[in-house]
């Protein structure tokens, strides 16, 4: 039984360790934390392994949540050395690698960020999506569809922002 | 509400929005001891969530059954109770309370110690009284009158008036 949990737990980070940490990677250019929030997912699904009915999706959403907080983290410690630094010598942190994923975990509201994270990155189908929400399908594809409809428009206006 | 299929023709492979839907190609090798440490700290978490739940039910439990206990304990002190007059001679009682108080007990003082000290002296009070008020009538004769209040009145009031008082002063 013990044993059979362990092999099930090796085998889960084998198969979505590498992409849940290179997903991270792409949203904070960062190794090292990519692979702090990375190891937290695995840890907070694993503090808690018999309540977490689908671990692929609770890995990915805990990833989301946590990056968010990282930027949170970033976006407040940017503002404490402006405050103390009179001169404007601070440069802007440089822009991420991919800002495209950065702008969906962060524009997104939590209840359409979640189906996208599942659907898109986790690869899950929408049955599972809405076993794991506790929506309908029906009202899983109309908040996929909201979804790409406003990642639709921001990149518009992203893009008539750089033109 | 209209619902809308996820891979229609809105999902067209020259969107930018292709891009941001695109599951990410890159990948992260776990460094060697990763997966180790990363369950290492997770029944360590595991443990502490279980300590302090135990911790949190052990105290709800205490919360609860100590006031339980307090008010049990302070139940067993009042056994003393008894020592009030009994119900089947309460209509005797009132007239003869100012007869009996002076010669049950001489010093107040003393009955108050011994009430409060232990339950042995009570017996030397409620015989005194019944000595002093009528000489005739033993102390079992006065119980077999009390039983039957109505045959015989005034050996009830007596009999059943000297213990009351007696205990009314002790109080």
């Amino acid at each position: 039984m013990n044993r059979s949990r362990e092999k099930a737990a090796s085998e889960l980070f084998a198969a979505l360790y590498p992409r849940l940490a290179g997903w991270v990677r792409r949203l904070v250019d960062d190794d090292e934390t990519a692979h702090e929030i990375a190891s937290e997912a695995f840890t907070r699904l694993w503090a808690r392994w018999t309540a977490v009915a689908e671990p692929r999706g609770f890995l990915y959403v805990t990833a989301a949540n946590l990056v968010r907080d990282h930027w949170r983290k970033l976006e407040r410690e940017r503002r404490a050395v402006r405050r103390a630094t009179t001169e404007a010598a601070v440069t802007p942190p440089p822009e991420q690698a991919d800002p495209s994923v950065r702008l969906l975990v962060q524009s997104l509201p939590e209840r359409l960020r979640v189906p996208i994270l599942l659907h898109y990155y986790a690869d899950m189908p929408i049955r599972e999506v809405s076993v794991l929400t506790g929506r309908k399908e029906g009202t899983v594809k109309a908040d996929l569809h909201t979804a790409r409809e406003l990642l639709r428009a921001h990149l518009r206006r992203s893009l008539d922002h750089t033109l | 509400m209209i619902t809308h299929s996820d891979d229609g023709p809105e999902y067209d492979p020259d969107d930018p929005l292709t891009v941001i839907m695109r599951p990410p190609a890159e990948y992260l090798g776990a460094p060697p001891g990763r997966y180790e440490a990363i369950r290492r700290g997770a029944s360590r978490r595991r443990m502490l969530r279980a300590a302090a739940g135990a911790a949190v039910t052990c105290g709800v439990a205490a919360l609860i059954v100590l006031p339980l206990r307090l008010t049990a304990s302070e139940g067993h002190g009042s056994p003393t109770v008894p020592l009030a007059p009994p119900p089947a001679s309460s209509p005797s009682t009132p007239p003869h309370r100012p007869a009996t108080p002076e010669p049950s007990s001489p010093d107040p003082s003393q009955d108050r110690r011994t009430a409060e000290t232990g339950a042995a002296p009570t017996t030397t009070p409620t015989r005194r009284p019944a000595a002093n008020d009528r000489p005739s009538p033993s102390a079992s004769a006065a119980e077999t009158v009390t039983r039957v209040p109505s045959m015989q009145p005034s050996a009830a009031r007596t009999g059943t008036a000297s213990t009351p008082s007696a205990a009314d002063r002790r109080r």
